[in-house]
Order: structure tokens, then sequence, then C-alpha cells
């Protein structure tokens, strides 16, 4: 479904990605570790054409998105909850999940979705009149899931989702995850909570210094030493 | 104190018409963070296509609106798709300064246009019932200009309501906020751009066209125009236009009031230096959100 | 602009040989209107300069300059027409330009970018407009002076202004004060993060800028001999110099010469029967030269020699090979 094959990207003369490939296959839960300036938010966007990449090559069921126009990639299926949230904070909530269906395929569906929604964050519900910029980040980051998930997509990238969250919080919308997954949406999850991320997700990558240094099911890079050793800390190993 | 009072009155007037002014302005700078500093010779334009329509076609200035505020808009697509749209490639910053030079050379061009096209004399257009006053209170109220101000305020209403209601009004806002998150939503940001540009230009082209029935309008006044359009802006900062309304009201009051107190030719004056010390008391331009 | 060499030396060298040519031009040539043309194009190249030295080489884009143009000018016509001799009241004036532009540095240097513009815009215009009511009357100079006037006393200090403005940004250029404005040009936060006085730089570069302007304005003065006392504080001197040196190619030396020569030229092309379409030409190349060619007439000259050196380079490669 998503392919991304030696893909190259830098800002100016400062390399981000070397050569990176992995794909994500339909209905597919896929984690992507790795620590801070790995180019783990790099790589997302450039999937979705916000950053131009040098060299390589991204594939979105068959069709190279080379050409395709950033705001073009939401018909096609791919959503991204980009890091730091970035709502519309000046919009209410209602507003905001409603700007999700933006495109003509998603606002056919547009009420059902919405409703759904607000089932599975009740909370949204009751605030839905506030203004975004007025939530709590857990609150906010439930806006921002709801608001991809109203462009209906095949694919659900996150970047850092947990960033600045409570563990609490963190466990909810991780549970979100699984259930979006059970619905047939694939998802793609950057994170830096490596346990979380490695836990839910069917397969991994870790990129480091812009380049994949392992793969593997979500289990067993979990239960890798190295892994272990590089992001669980010393505790882990003792464990 | 009556005299004063009829200044102030007159001065709510001329300062809705301000209001309207800035609402263009404000709008493209608050989405496309490009300050077109050619917006006053945009005024301009608008005013000598009603002056026109008016002279040629006997179109009354107000009906007149409705053909000039896509003639404008229109030019305002033109203008952006010819000029700014290249413009908007660069960085926030360096496309503010980039806007400021480019907007220069078009009101130069503009202006030197219109000198030729028009002469440099005043135009105005009297309408049997715009020279009609009536009275209230002992004061004097020009009809026209209430109109224009009626006019200037359902005009930013207007506006107001389309941003907060219709699907692409929703889109420019929810550009102006974070164009790459409006992207990720499927809103294709260069469309947002020239929607906003183009309404911007279409208000200021109404602007122009109010100008035109209570006062008049030479190819100088673009200068003047932007000056004020840019100091309400300053005054009553972006996001919301019924804010700027009320700053441009406030401009001229603060004008008329200037001009009781020191004389007419230092009216200028106290709009220039509001600007100057409430750009000094925000170095954080604009966009700080206090 | 890099310290002289190669290309820039190149320009330097080439820019002093067509200003020194001008100097014997005055006792060859008789006619009037030609010598007023000189002492026109004269005056646009260091009016120019001084706007090129805060704008092109610190950055700041002063939209106020006509300000500190104007009072140079009143000054040192109030000065000269009450006795003062000439060389004194010019001097005068240059000093109450450059105090002035101290002034709106400190005040306004808090500003960043466009805000500094609009910032100083309004400030001139306040000047503009005060200067009008307060001064509102024509200067003329009295019938002693007018009898004595000599045009050619007039066209030689322009040319020694206009030699002047060009070492000074030569000189700067040069300097390290010149690559500590670059910095600040090119990003002040980086500069300053590096330990770059950004304000003490651009405070230099507005008094070198505004001294020069107050200068100008001191020739205008001399140069004149009537005119109304608010017209050099227009702003239409400030877009005059913004055109020059853009269209000449900003933040270089030659810039505001070929900026000079190509506006005054033109302007005196088009003056009889088209006017104001000089402004309509230039707003147009002007908006041309902001998107796509930002190095101006220079650009376009370097890349034109730049083609012809290939081609001659690829005649001889021809030739040998």
């Amino acid at each position: 479904m998503l392919e991304v094959r030696d893909l190259h990207a830098a800002y100016g003369e400062l390399r981000a990605l070397s050569g990176v490939s992995l794909r994500v296959a339909p209905g597919e839960i896929v984690a992507l570790v790795g620590s801070n300036g790995a180019g783990k938010t790099t790589l997302l966007r450039c999937i979705a054409g916000l950053v131009p990449a040098r060299a390589g090559l991204v594939r979105w069921d068959g069709e190279d998105l080379a050409a395709v126009r950033a705001h073009r990639l939401v018909e096609r299926g791919i959503a991204m909850v980009p890091e730091g949230r970035r709502l519309f904070g000046r919009m209410t909530v209602e507003e905001n999940l409603r700007l999700g269906a933006f495109t003509p395929r998603a606002r056919a569906e547009r009420e059902a979705t919405l409703g759904r929604i607000y089932e599975t964050f009740p909370r949204l519900s009751e605030r839905r009149r506030q203004f975004a910029g007025s939530l709590s980040g857990g609150e906010q980051q439930m806006v921002a899931i709801g608001r991809a998930l109203m462009t209906r997509p095949r694919l659900l990238m996150l970047d850092e989702p947990s960033l600045g969250l409570a563990p609490r919080v963190v466990e909810s919308i991780f549970r979100v995850f699984a259930d979006i997954n059970r619905g047939g949406v694939a998802i793609f999850l950057v994170e830096q909570n490596v346990r979380a991320a490695l836990a839910l997700a069917h397969r991994a990558y870790v990129l480091e210094h812009g380049r994949i240094v392992g793969e593997g099911r979500g289990a067993d890079v979990l239960a890798d030493p190295q892994v272990r050793q590089a992001y669980l800390g010393p505790l882990a190993i003792a464990r | 104190m009556r005299a004063l009072l009829q200044q102030l009155i007159l001065g709510l007037l001329l300062g809705g018409l301000y209001g309207l002014a800035a609402a263009g302005l404000s709008l493209v700078f608050g989405v496309l963070k490009v300050l077109n500093v050619a917006h006053g010779e945009l005024i301009m334009v608008g005013g000598y296509a009603a002056f026109w329509l008016f002279t040629l076609l006997g179109l009354d200035p107000f009906l007149a609106l409705v053909l000039v505020i896509p003639l404008t808009a229109a030019l305002g697509l033109g203008l952006y798709g010819s000029l700014f749209s290249f413009v908007v490639r660069f960085d926030e910053e360096t496309r503010i300064k980039n806007s400021l030079l480019v907007g220069f050379g078009l009101a130069l061009t503009l202006h030197a246009l219109a000198v030729r096209v028009f002469t440099a004399d005043e135009r105005s257009v009297t309408t049997e019932y715009g020279g009609q006053t009536f009275a209230l209170g002992g004061l004097v109220v020009p009809v026209g200009r209430l109109l224009s101000l009626g006019v200037a305020l359902g005009l930013i209403g207007l506006t107001h309501l389309y941003l907060a209601r219709a699907r692409w009004g929703q889109a420019i806002r929810a550009t102006a906020e974070d164009w790459e998150a409006a992207l990720l939503q499927g809103i294709d940001v260069r469309r947002a751009y020239m929607a906003a540009f183009a309404i911007g230009t279409g208000l200021a082209g109404a602007a122009g066209s109010l100008v035109i029935v209570g006062y008049s309008i030479s190819p100088a006044i673009g200068l003047e125009w932007t000056l004020k359009a840019l100091i309400v802006v300053v005054l009553a900062g972006l996001g919301s236009l019924f804010g700027t309304f009320v700053g441009g009201l406030v401009l001229g009051i603060a004008e008329a009031a200037s001009a009781m107190a020191f004389g007419g030719p230092y009216r200028e004056v106290v709009g220039l230096l509001i600007f100057f010390c409430v750009l000094l008391a925000r170095p954080q331009g604009l966009f700080g959100r206090s | 602009m890099r310290a002289p060499g190669g290309a820039d030396l190149r320009w330097l060298i080439a820019t002093m040989l067509a200003l020194i040519a001008l100097a014997p031009v005055p006792l060859v040539v008789r006619r009037e209107d030609l010598l007023n043309l000189g002492v026109v194009f004269l005056l646009s190249v260091a009016l120019a300069q001084s706007w090129n030295i805060i704008a092109g080489l610190a950055g700041q884009v002063n939209l106020g300059h006509a300000a500190f143009f104007g009072l140079g000018c009143l000054v040192t016509r109030s000065l000269w027409v009450t006795g003062t001799p000439i060389a004194l009241a010019v001097a005068a004036g240059a000093a109450v330009a450059t105090t002035a532009g101290v002034g709106v540095g400190l005040a306004a240097f808090r500003l960043r970018g466009a805000y500094f513009a609009m910032g100083t815009l309004a400030l001139a215009e306040i000047l503009r407009v005060t200067v009008g009511n307060v001064l509102p009357d024509i200067s003329t100079l009295p019938a002693t002076t007018i009898a004595a006037y000599r045009l050619t006393h007039r066209y030689y200090a322009a040319l020694a202004l206009a030699v002047l403005s060009v070492l000074v940004v030569a000189a700067v250029g040069a300097s390290r004060l010149g690559l500590g404005m670059r910095a600040v040009r090119e990003d002040e936060a980086a500069a300053e993060a590096s330990g770059v006085g950004a304000f003490g730089l651009k405070l230099a570069a507005v008094a070198l800028s505004t001294a020069l302007a107050g200068l100008a304005g001191g020739v205008f003065a001399y140069y004149h001999i009537s005119f109304y006392l608010q017209h050099p504080f227009s702003p239409a001197w400030t877009f005059d110099a913004v055109l020059i040196t853009f269209i000449g190619g900003v933040g270089t030396l030659q810039g505001p010469v070929l900026g000079a020569a190509f506006y005054v030229l033109l302007k005196e092309y088009l003056a009889v029967r088209w006017v104001d379409v000089h402004l309509l030409i230039f707003g147009v190349l002007f908006m041309a030269i902001v998107i796509a060619l930002p190095g101006g007439l220079s650009e376009a000259v370097q890349r034109v020699a730049g083609r012809l050196a290939t081609s001659r380079r690829d005649a001889g490669a021809r030739l040998t090979g």
C-alpha cells in the first residue's frame, strides 16, 4: 500500500534521510522508533509532501507520489497527525473536526464519522463548542486524531502522539489506535515511547541517523537487547 | 461643543471607510502573511471604476458595487498570479519584506497608470441624495456618507459570515492559522491564498467606490489610504474583521479630534504617531499574541 | 560585496573611471541643460548610495530616507541664505541629519524588517507634514547670490559628493564593519547569537547613511535657486533612491551608479512627451527585479559579460584544440 524506497532528504547541507526503505501493508500497524534527530519526523513530512525528497521513491497504491501535491494525499486516503497536534486553535473543536472532512469523499460521510468520533472521544462532545486552543494536551491530541479520522483515511500516520501526555492518557489513546486499526485503517506510528509503540505494532523499524538499522515484528524488536539498551534504559536489561 | 461633536460625527463616518479599507489589507496579511502596500492604489482603482461607471453609464455608485467588487477581485486574482504567488514561496520573514518591495513597485506602477489614464485631477461623484443631509439633534449628517458607513459595515459583516460559515471561508481561516496543517486536511492552500487575496482586493475596490461618493479620489490617494489601512491594522491587530472596523472608527474619531485640537493640517500626524507608537509597543510584529 | 578582489575590484575601477571621466565635462560642454542633467545624475548617485548603505549593506529597509535628505537641505539652506559659508552650511546640514538619523535608529531599531520600513515611513511623513505646515513657503536665493551663481561649481560639488559616496560604500564594504553589517543583513538573530553587536552595527550604518543623505541635501540646497522647503521631504525622494538602488543592484557598489544612469537618462528621454511613463516603466522593472533578478542591472551585466567570456574562451579553445 505504502512503499518507501531509498529515500534521501536533506535540509540544506544537513542530511536527514540517507536511503530509507520501508513499507506499510493494508490493515497493518507499523511503528518507527529512533532517538531524537534520527529523522523520523522528516520521513513523515517527506511522505506527506511537506518536505521535498532529494532522491528515492514514495509509492502509494503503486502511484509515485512525487508528482502529487501535498493537499491531494488526503483524497488518496493518507492522513497525518503532525507533531505537536497543529490544531486550528482559534476555531472550535467541532469546526476543527468538520474541517477534517474537507474533501468530497470525506464530506459525503461527515455526519456519520463525526458521530463516531464523539462516541470514541466523549470528552470532545462535551467541549465541541470550545476553542481548540483552550483544551488540555490530551484533549487536543484527541481532536487532532479525530480531525485526521474525519478524512476517512486508509492509512493514518502519527508523529509522536504521546509527546507531552500523561501515561494514563497515552494508554487510552493507544487503545483508540488499536480500535481504529480493527476498523481496517492501517497505522504508521512514529514514536519515542518505544515500549507503547512496539507493544501495539505488528511490525517495526528502527531509524538511526537517517538510516533504517533494524526491522522486524513488533514483539521481536521490543525483545531485541540492543533496542532495549538504546531506548529502554539500563533497567530494561535487568528485567 | 457642537462643532466638536459635528467633527466627531464626520470623523466617525470617514472611519467606517478606514475600517473597510483596513479589512482587506488585514485579511491578506493574516492569511498570506503578505504586506500589500499597493492596497491604497487598489482602493483608488475601485474608486475610478465607480467613477467611470457613473460617468459613462449613469450607474449609482452603491449599485455599481455589484460590478466594482467582482472587477477588482478579478484584478486581484491577476495580480496574485503574476506577482504575489512568487512572493509566497519564501518563508514568513522574507515573505513580508519581499511583499513590501513588490507592493511598492505595484503601487508605483498603478499610480503612474492612473495618472496617464485618468490625469491627476480629483474626481468625485455627486448623486441626488448624496448632497442631502438630515439633522440629528442639531447636528448635520450627510446622507451619502451615512449610507457608505452602512454599506461598509454590511460588507464586513458579509465577509465575516463567509469566513465563519462557508466551506472555503473556513479553509481560508485554517490556512491563516497553520497552512501546513491545512494542507494535511486536503485544503489547497494555493487556492485559499488566491481566494483571500481576491476578497481582500474586492473589499479595497468597494472602499474606493464608497470613497468617491462622499469624498473624492485622485491618483495620489494611494499612499494616503495605504497608510490609513496600515495604521488601523496595527491598531486593531489581526483576527477580527469587526475589530478592524472598530479600529477604523477609532482612527476617524482620533483624526477629527486632533484636527480640532491642533488644526486641520495635523490631521494626518495623529494617525502616524499612533501607528509608530503601537509598532514600538509591539516590536514582535502583528502576529504576536500577547 | 566582498573585499576588493576579482569582479568587485573591476566594478570599483569601472565606476571610479566613469565618474572621473565626468570631471572634464564642464570644460568642454557649455550647454546648461546637459550640465543640469549631470548634477541630477550625480545627486541621484549620492542619494542612492546613501540608501544603499543602510538597506543594501545592513539590510534595513529605511523608507524614511527623504527625511534626512530634507533636513540636510533645510539646515544648509537656512544657514547659507543668512550668510554662513556654503561649506560650513552643508557640514551643519549633514550633522543635523546624522543626529536625527541616530535618533531614529535608537527609537526604531527594535522594529524588524517590514515594521522598521513602515515605522520610518511614518516618521518621515510626520516630519514632512510638520515642515509643510510650519514652513510652507518657497525658499529663493537672494539676488546677489543668483547673480554670482555658477553652475560648474554645483556640478563639481555634486561630483565630489558622488565620488565620496562611492568611496564610502567601497570602504565600508571591504571593512570589518561591512562584514558585520552583512551578517546582520543575512540573519540578524543569528548574528546576535554569535556575538556580533547588531545594534551598534545598525547604528553605524544609519549614521553613515544619513550623513551622506544630509550632504546630498546640502548640495541640493546649494544647487537649486528656488524650491518649496517641504519638497525634499517628499517620500518621492526615498522611492527614487529605492528604485535606483534596486534596479542597479542593491547591496553592490555599482548598483546605484548603474541605476542612476538608467533612471536619469530614461526620465530625460521620456520627459517631454511621456510624463510619468518612466515611473510606470520603473515600477514594472522594479517588480521584475525583486521577483526574478535580485541583482538588478549589475547581475544582468555580469551575466552577459560572463557569457561573452565563455564564448571567447570556447573560441580560444577551438583555436588551440
